[in-house]
């Protein structure tokens, strides 16, 4: 059992003890707590029995690449140049210069530096089509790959991406983009047969769990952007406030989504880190308000406090009852 | 969802009565675009605080 202090009394006894002189009334929180478990815990099951849960199916490299295979083919020609999001994004991936959003002077996103390095043309192309054993044309354009400069892997790479980005739909073979088109065609069919998932997964050990790497291969495609807008989870819809489908999303992040579209923010490039920022003020202000002048004052312009103890102030005829 | 491999009777059962798993619908006015969902959602919150300041406080009369 639990003694509840009622409301600030202005005529209670004044001591100089700091100990409480006022009335006090029993009120069990215990016995609250579990009430509001059962209730909650009723009310849980009941809701996910008629409604449910999002049932969204999972977006794998192998759904990608067999839905829409020119955009997956178009995507791993940016990752072979080194031009998709994720080889340009900077800390935590890549030590991409400049890529980094600021806050001010200060670079938050370079603080912690390069945690989880992401090698695109190796991690997602290279590496992953070295695995695919008996392929004798396949081996022949790995080894022109391997065999070559890095300024010619680069020459080849982008004539392929520049070459695709003209004509989405036709891949060229012609053999001035060196053993790209082999290796892309190859990439292709490994990802639609699943094996991609798993290569990517591979960490070296016995639970495979990091998806960090196919989550970036696939979020630097248009397929999974695509899909975020069909269901107005995009960033300028809100983004994480909403949920797939008709069920409620997380409506108490209405603020923190807000800022995202309005000017400035929605056309700066540092929005995640401006917003993050202002959040980081209003949150500071929301602790300080017992210090703030004017703020601190709204009680006793909007007594709602006086509503919710009404009896309190009516009955004993308190100063300010109403 | 309940329905791989379940037998159909089972999953009758276990089906969701209310399908949500289809498209939501949105209200726009300017930047806002509100899911009619979040806004139910949210009305349920406001009707929660009036009646939770407006409702007697239980037990608290003739105790204190």
């Amino acid at each position: 059992m639990t003694m509840l202090r009622t409301p600030p009394a202005p005529t209670a006894p004044q001591h100089d003890d700091g100990k409480w002189h006022g009335r006090t009334r029993e009120y069990d929180l215990v016995k609250e707590f579990v009430i509001a478990l059962v209730v909650v815990a009723l009310l849980t099951t009941a809701l996910a029995a008629i409604f449910s849960s999002p049932d969204i199916k999972q977006v794998t490299l192998a759904t990608w690449s067999r839905s829409a295979p020119d955009d997956f083919v178009a995507t791993a020609a940016t990752e072979l140049d080194g031009t998709s999001g994720t080889a340009s994004y900077g800390a935590p991936y890549t030590h991409t210069a400049g890529a980094a959003q600021k806050l001010g002077p200060v670079s938050l996103q370079h603080l912690a530096g390069v945690t989880q390095p992401v090698d695109t043309v190796n991690d997602f192309v290279v590496n992953p089509l070295d695995s695919i054993p008996a392929d004798p044309t396949l081996g022949i354009a790995l080894g022109a790959w391997h065999a070559a400069t890095a300024a010619q892997q680069q020459t080849w790479a982008t004539d392929y991406d520049t070459a695709l980005a003209k004509a989405p739909t036709t891949r060229p073979t012609d053999s001035t983009f060196g053993p790209v088109p082999t290796m892309l065609d190859r990439l292709l069919h490994l990802a639609q047969a699943g094996g991609l998932d798993g290569a990517l997964l591979l960490q070296g050990q016995f639970f495979q769990t990091d998806y960090t790497k196919s989550l970036l291969f696939i979020a630097d495609g248009t397929f999974l952007a695509d899909k975020a807008a069909g269901e107005h989870l995009a960033g300028d819809q809100w983004g994480m406030m909403n949920e797939t489908g008709g069920y409620p999303g997380q409506a108490w992040l209405w603020l923190y989504t807000f800022w995202y579209q309005v000017p400035p923010f929605s056309t700066s490039d540092n929005a995640d880190a401006l917003v993050w920022g202002v959040m980081a003020l209003l949150s500071l202000g929301l602790v300080c308000i017992p210090f703030i002048p004017g703020i601190r004052s709204i009680p006793r312009w909007i007594p709602v406090h006086r509503l919710i103890w009404r009896n309190y102030y009516r009955q004993d005829n308190r100063p300010g009852g109403m | 969802m309940f329905t791989a491999g379940a037998h159909p009777a089972l999953t009758s059962f276990l089906a969701a009565p209310v399908n949500l798993d289809r498209p939501g619908h949105y209200l726009h006015w300017g930047v806002i675009q509100l899911s009619v969902a979040n806004l139910v959602v949210i009305a349920v919150m406001l009707a929660l605080f009036a009646l939770a300041v407006l409702l007697p406080f239980p037990g608290g009369r003739g105790r204190r």
